[in-house]
C-alpha cells in the first residue's frame, strides 16, 4: 500500500501523560486551529461492571452527576455550561462512562473545577433520584420503540451466556425501576475514584499552566480501593444459535453477531479490514451483490468495534419488498465463503486500507473527536495503540483477511437474530379533527 | 488559516470569493490544520419544486447523481473514490441539492473531477432508476416503523396543506411510482447549469493553485437560463388541527406546534433568543425541558424551536416530547402552558442575558472543521448572510432586548392556533392506551 500522510499526523508524540499522586491519569494536546478547549473525565465502568439484578447502574450514575453537588446545585451545571457559551454531554458504553465539557479557551477552567468536584461530592438527592428515574426509563422505551434498538438487544442478549455485555446498556427496565439511592450510591463510591479515572484536555492552551490546574483540583481527592478486575469469561460458543423477535413491523430485519476478539489483539486488525470489505462503500463486497444485484437489501452493514473484553462483529440487514430472509442470510453467508475459498484482490485490500487510514484522520478535525480517540484509547488499552494503529492496518495481508473470515465468522461462531412481523400489520387508525 | 481571533475568540477567516464566466460562484477558504480538503457544490434546486403527481422527484435525481455518467459507471465512480479513502455523496433537501467530497489533499484534483462528472454528465441509467425507485418504497415502509418519524409526516400535512413543504422529501409511495427516466432527465436539463450552482471548498490548499484547476474542470459548463416556479407562501392555520395516530408502542411522540419564519426574517436573532430561553440552549436550562424533564420526569427528549427549520421557506415552530402514554395530559399542557408564558410574560434580563452569553460564545463551535465552514459559506451565500457574519453575528445577539423577544413571541408563536400530533398507543378519541406493547 502506498502511504498516504506522514504518520505522525495522529501519532501521540504531542500528547502529555502525567500520572498524579492519587492515580489520575492526565492526558492533555493542544491544538490551537480553533481556540475552543474539550474537558473530558472518563470512568473505567460501564454496563461490563454490573450483576444481574442492579443493570444499567452505569447509566443511571451518568444521569445522576448532572443533578448537582453541595457546590454545584441542582441545574448550576448547565446553567454554567449556558452562560459560558459552552456545550456538555456525557456517555456509557459496556466499558467506560465519559463527560464532556467544551468552552472557548478563554474561560473553560470551570470545567476541571466541576469534574472534580462530582467525582466525590454528587448529592443523590431521593426527590431527584426518584424524578431521574422516570427519564431514565423514558429513555429506555424509546429505545424498545426502535426495531434495531429492540433486535440488537435481543441478539446480544443470546450470544453471551455469561458475560455482562450481554445486558444492555441502558439496563432491563425492571432493575431500573428497583434502583434504590443507596445501592447507586455504594457504586459511585466504588468506582467513581482518582485512580479509576482518566481526565483528558484537548486545544487551545498551555499545558504547564494546565497541569498545575489540574493539580490543584484533583490532587486533594484520595486514592480510593483498586478495582477489582473482571473475572467472568464468555465460554466459546459451540453452535449456531437462533432467534425471532416479533414486532409491529412489516420490514423484516436481519443481525448476525460472530464472536470476535478484543482490542488489539493480531486478528482484531484483520477484522477490521474485513469489515470494510465486506460492507463499507458502494464499492464493497455485500453492497454490490445484494444491494446492487440482488436488489434485496434497503442497506447491508458490517461492523467491527474495539473492545476492553472479546466482543461481536455484527452483520446486519433490511429485506427490500418480498424478498426473503431466507435468502438474505444464505447471500451472506455465500459471500463470507467466497472470502474463505477465493481470497481478496490485492485492489480490495488496498481500498480497505486506505479508507480505515483517511477515515481515522478525516473525523478527528474538531477537539472533542481528539479528546473522545484519546480517552476511549486510553480506557481501553494504552495509547500506544494508536501510534501502531495504521501500521498495524497497513501489514495486514490477505492470509490473514482469509484466515480470520474462515476462523471467526463461521456458523459454529454465530448468533443469528430475525425481526419479523407479530402480524398486527394492519393500516394504522387515524382520526383528524380540524 | 488567517487567525484573527476576535473578541469572543471566533476565529475569523478570508473568503475568496469568484464568479467563472459562465456564471458559477466559487466560495474558497484555506484551512490547512489537517490535510484534508472539504468540497460542496450546491445546485438551487430541490423537492420545493417537485409537481405534486411526482412528488420525490429531486430526492430522487440527487441520489442518482453517483450511479453513472458518461464516463464512470456506478462502480468505477465508488472504487475511484474510496480506493484513495475518499467520500463522495450526493443528496437533497427542499431548497438544495448537495454534492459533497471529503478527501485527503493530494486527492484534491479526484474530488473535482468527480463533482464535475456528477453535476455536469450524469445518465440516471434505467437500471438504476428502477433500483432506486424501488429502494426508496422500501425505505418509507421501514421508516413508518419509527413513531418520530410518523408523527413529523403528519405534522408537517397538516401545517402546510397544500404547500409543497405538507410532503416528505422523498415523496409518496404513489409518486415515487411515477417517476420515469425522462422526468430525471429534464429535472437535470432544468436545473443543472453552473449559474444555478455554489462551490465551496475549504481545506489545506493554495487559492492561486486550485482556482486555475477549479476553471479548467467547471470552465467548459455552458450557462443557461433558468426558471424557478413559484407557488403561493403558506398560510397560518386558524382554529387547532389535531391528528391521532394509534401505534403499539411504549411511548407517545407528540409535536405541538404551527407554521414559522424564513431564514431572512429580519426578527431571526430575537427568536433564536426566544428558542434558547423556550426549548433549547445547554442542556436542560430552557423552559421546557428543566420544568417536563428535569423537575416532572416526564421525557428524556424534549424541545421546542422556530429558527432550526427556518430556510427559503418558512420553517415550522416544533415543540415535541416523547412520553409515557399516562402522561400525555400533562405532558400535552405542559408544552401549551410554556408556549402561552412566553407569549404573555416578558423574559426576565437573567434570562435574557444568559441566552445572549450562551449564543455568543457557544458561536465558535460551528466552525470547527472545514465541512462545518464550507457548509456556512453555502448557508451565507443564499441567505444573504454576509462573510463577515462571522464578526457580525455577536452585534446581532448583543441588541436583542426584553421587548424584543416579548414582541417576536407575540407575533410568530400562538397558544390557541396550533396543530397537535400525538403518534403512539393512543385511541380514536385522544385518549391513550395502555402502553405496554
Amino acid at each position: 500500500m502506498s502511504s498516504l500522510v506522514t504518520p505522525s499526523a495522529f501519532a501521540t508524540e504531542d500528547v502529555r501523560r502525567t500520572l498524579l499522586d492519587n492515580g489520575l491519569v492526565v492526558l492533555t494536546k493542544e491544538v490551537h486551529t480553533s481556540p475552543i478547549v474539550t474537558t473530558m473525565i472518563w470512568y473505567r465502568v460501564g454496563s461490563r461492571n454490573e450483576e444481574l439484578g442492579h443493570t444499567g447502574k452505569s447509566h443511571f450514575l451518568e444521569h445522576m452527576l448532572f443533578k448537582g453537588t453541595d457546590r454545584f446545585k441542582k441545574g448550576q451545571i448547565d446553567l454554567i455550561t449556558l452562560k459560558n457559551g459552552g456545550g456538555n454531554n456525557a456517555f456509557t458504553s459496556h466499558d467506560f462512562t465519559a463527560y464532556y465539557f467544551n468552552f472557548a479557551s478563554d474561560r473553560w477552567d470551570i470545567a476541571l473545577e466541576i469534574e472534580a468536584d462530582r467525582m466525590v461530592n454528587c448529592s443523590f438527592e431521593p426527590d431527584e433520584f426518584e424524578a431521574e428515574k422516570k427519564v431514565v426509563i423514558e429513555e429506555l422505551k424509546t429505545g424498545l420503540d426502535s426495531p434495531w434498538g429492540l433486535l440488537l438487544q435481543e441478539l446480544e442478549a443470546s450470544a453471551y451466556k455469561v458475560h455482562p455485555y450481554r445486558n444492555p446498556i441502558v439496563g432491563w427496565l425492571q432493575d431500573v425501576e428497583r434502583a434504590t439511592v443507596e445501592q447507586q450510591q455504594a457504586y459511585y463510591r466504588k468506582y467513581y475514584q482518582p485512580n479509576n479515572a482518566i481526565l483528558v484536555i484537548a486545544g487551545d492552551f498551555d499545558t504547564d499552566r494546565v497541569l498545575a490546574n489540574a493539580v490543584r483540583a484533583f490532587s486533594p481527592i484520595p486514592a480510593g480501593l483498586p478495582a477489582q478486575p473482571l473475572l467472568l469469561k464468555e465460554p466459546p460458543q459451540r453452535g449456531e444459535r437462533r432467534l425471532v423477535v416479533r414486532w409491529r413491523s412489516k420490514v423484516p430485519r436481519l443481525a448476525i453477531a460472530y464472536h470476535a476478539p478484543e482490542i488489539a489483539q493480531q486478528d482484531s486488525y484483520a477484522l477490521q479490514v474485513l469489515a470494510v470489505v465486506l460492507a463499507e462503500g458502494k464499492a464493497s463486497r455485500l453492497y454490490q451483490r445484494m444491494v446492487e444485484r440482488e436488489q434485496s437489501v434497503t442497506f447491508v452493514s458490517a461492523e467491527y468495534g474495539e473492545a476492553k473484553d472479546p466482543t461481536l462483529f455484527h452483520i446486519r440487514a433490511e429485506a427490500r419488498g418480498n424478498h426473503s430472509i431466507d435468502d438474505i442470510e444464505a447471500s451472506i453467508y455465500d459471500e463470507l465463503a467466497r472470502v474463505v475459498s477465493e481470497g481478496v484482490t490485492a485492489h480490495e485490500l488496498d481500498r480497505a486500507k486506505h479508507q480505515i487510514e483517511a477515515h481515522f484522520i478525516l473525523s478527528r478535525e474538531r477537539t472533542l473527536d481528539q479528546a473522545i480517540l484519546l480517552g476511549q484509547i486510553e480506557t481501553l488499552y494504552g495509547l500506544d495503540y494508536i501510534d501502531t494503529y495504521l501500521q498495524r492496518v497497513a501489514a495486514v495481508t490477505t492470509d490473514e483477511v482469509v484466515a480470520t473470515c474462515g476462523r471467526f465468522l463461521n456458523e459454529n461462531n454465530r448468533t443469528v437474530g430475525r425481526m419479523l412481523s407479530d402480524g398486527s400489520d394492519q393500516e394504522e387508525d387515524e382520526l383528524e379533527t380540524d | 488559516m488567517n487567525l484573527k481571533p476576535t473578541e469572543l475568540g471566533v476565529r475569523s477567516f478570508d473568503v475568496h470569493s469568484h464568479v467563472l464566466e459562465n456564471g458559477l460562484k466559487v466560495l474558497l477558504v484555506e484551512n490547512p490544520s489537517i490535510p484534508t480538503v472539504s468540497l460542496n457544490a450546491s445546485v438551487m434546486t430541490g423537492a420545493r419544486y417537485d409537481p405534486e403527481p411526482k412528488a420525490g422527484l429531486a430526492l430522487m435525481a440527487s441520489r442518482l447523481l453517483d450511479e453513472g455518467t458518461e464516463n464512470r459507471t456506478s462502480l468505477e465512480i465508488a472504487d475511484a473514490i474510496e480506493s484513495v479513502g475518499g467520500a463522495i455523496d450526493a443528496d437533497g433537501s427542499f431548497e438544495r441539492i448537495v454534492v459533497s467530497a471529503g478527501v485527503l489533499n493530494k486527492d484534491v484534483d479526484l474530488g473535482l473531477e468527480l463533482l464535475a462528472d456528477l453535476l455536469i454528465r450524469p445518465i440516471f441509467p434505467q437500471e438504476y432508476v428502477d433500483k432506486e425507485k424501488e429502494r426508496t418504497l422500501a425505505e418509507i415502509l421501514s421508516a413508518k416503523d419509527r413513531p418520530q418519524v410518523v408523527a413529523g409526516w403528519a405534522f408537517n400535512e397538516l401545517v402546510y396543506q397544500d404547500h409543497p413543504l405538507h410532503r416528505p422529501s422523498h415523496g409518496y409511495p404513489e409518486t415515487v411510482e411515477r417517476i420515469n427516466r425522462n422526468d430525471l432527465l429534464d429535472f437535470h436539463r432544468q436545473y443543472f447549469a453552473p449559474n444555478n450552482v455554489i462551490l465551496s471548498i475549504v481545506g489545506d490548499f493554495r487559492i492561486s493553485e486550485l482556482l486555475p484547476r477549479i476553471q479548467n474542470t467547471f470552465g467548459g459548463w455552458p450557462a443557461k437560463t433558468i426558471v424557478h416556479p413559484t407557488y403561493p407562501s403558506p398560510v397560518k392555520q386558524t382554529g387547532k388541527r389535531k391528528k391521532f395516530i394509534a401505534m403499539p408502542a411504549h411511548q407517545l411522540n407528540i409535536y405541538l406546534g404551527h407554521l414559522g419564519v424564513t431564514r431572512t426574517n429580519p426578527d431571526f436573532y430575537a427568536l433564536q433568543v426566544l428558542d434558547t430561553i423556550l426549548g433549547g440552549g445547554a442542556g436542560f436550562t430552557a423552559r421546557i425541558p428543566q420544568r417536563l424533564r428535569d423537575e416532572l420526569g416526564l421525557a428524556y427528549t424534549t424541545f421546542a424551536s422556530i429558527t432550526m427549520t427556518a430556510g427559503l421557506d418558512p420553517g415550522r415552530f416544533i415543540s415535541f416530547i416523547g412520553t409515557s402514554p399516562e402522561n400525555m395530559k400533562l405532558a400535552t399542557e405542559g408544552l401549551v402552558n410554556e408556549i402561552r408564558r412566553i407569549i404573555e410574560e416578558p423574559v426576565t434580563a437573567q434570562e435574557l442575558q444568559d441566552a445572549k452569553d450562551y449564543l455568543t460564545g457557544s458561536f465558535v463551535f460551528a466552525f470547527e472543521s472545514s465541512p462545518q465552514i464550507a457548509r456556512f459559506l453555502v448557508h451565507a451565500e443564499i441567505y444573504k448572510l454576509g462573510f463577515d457574519y462571522v464578526e457580525k453575528y455577536p452585534e446581532y445577539i448583543r441588541a436583542i432586548t426584553i421587548e424584543d423577544v416579548a414582541r417576536a413571541a407575540k407575533m410568530y408563536l400562538d397558544s390557541e392556533n396550533y396543530t397537535l400530533v400525538v403518534v403512539g398507543p393512543v385511541g380514536e378519541d385522544g385518549n391513550p392506551l395502555d402502553g405496554s406493547k
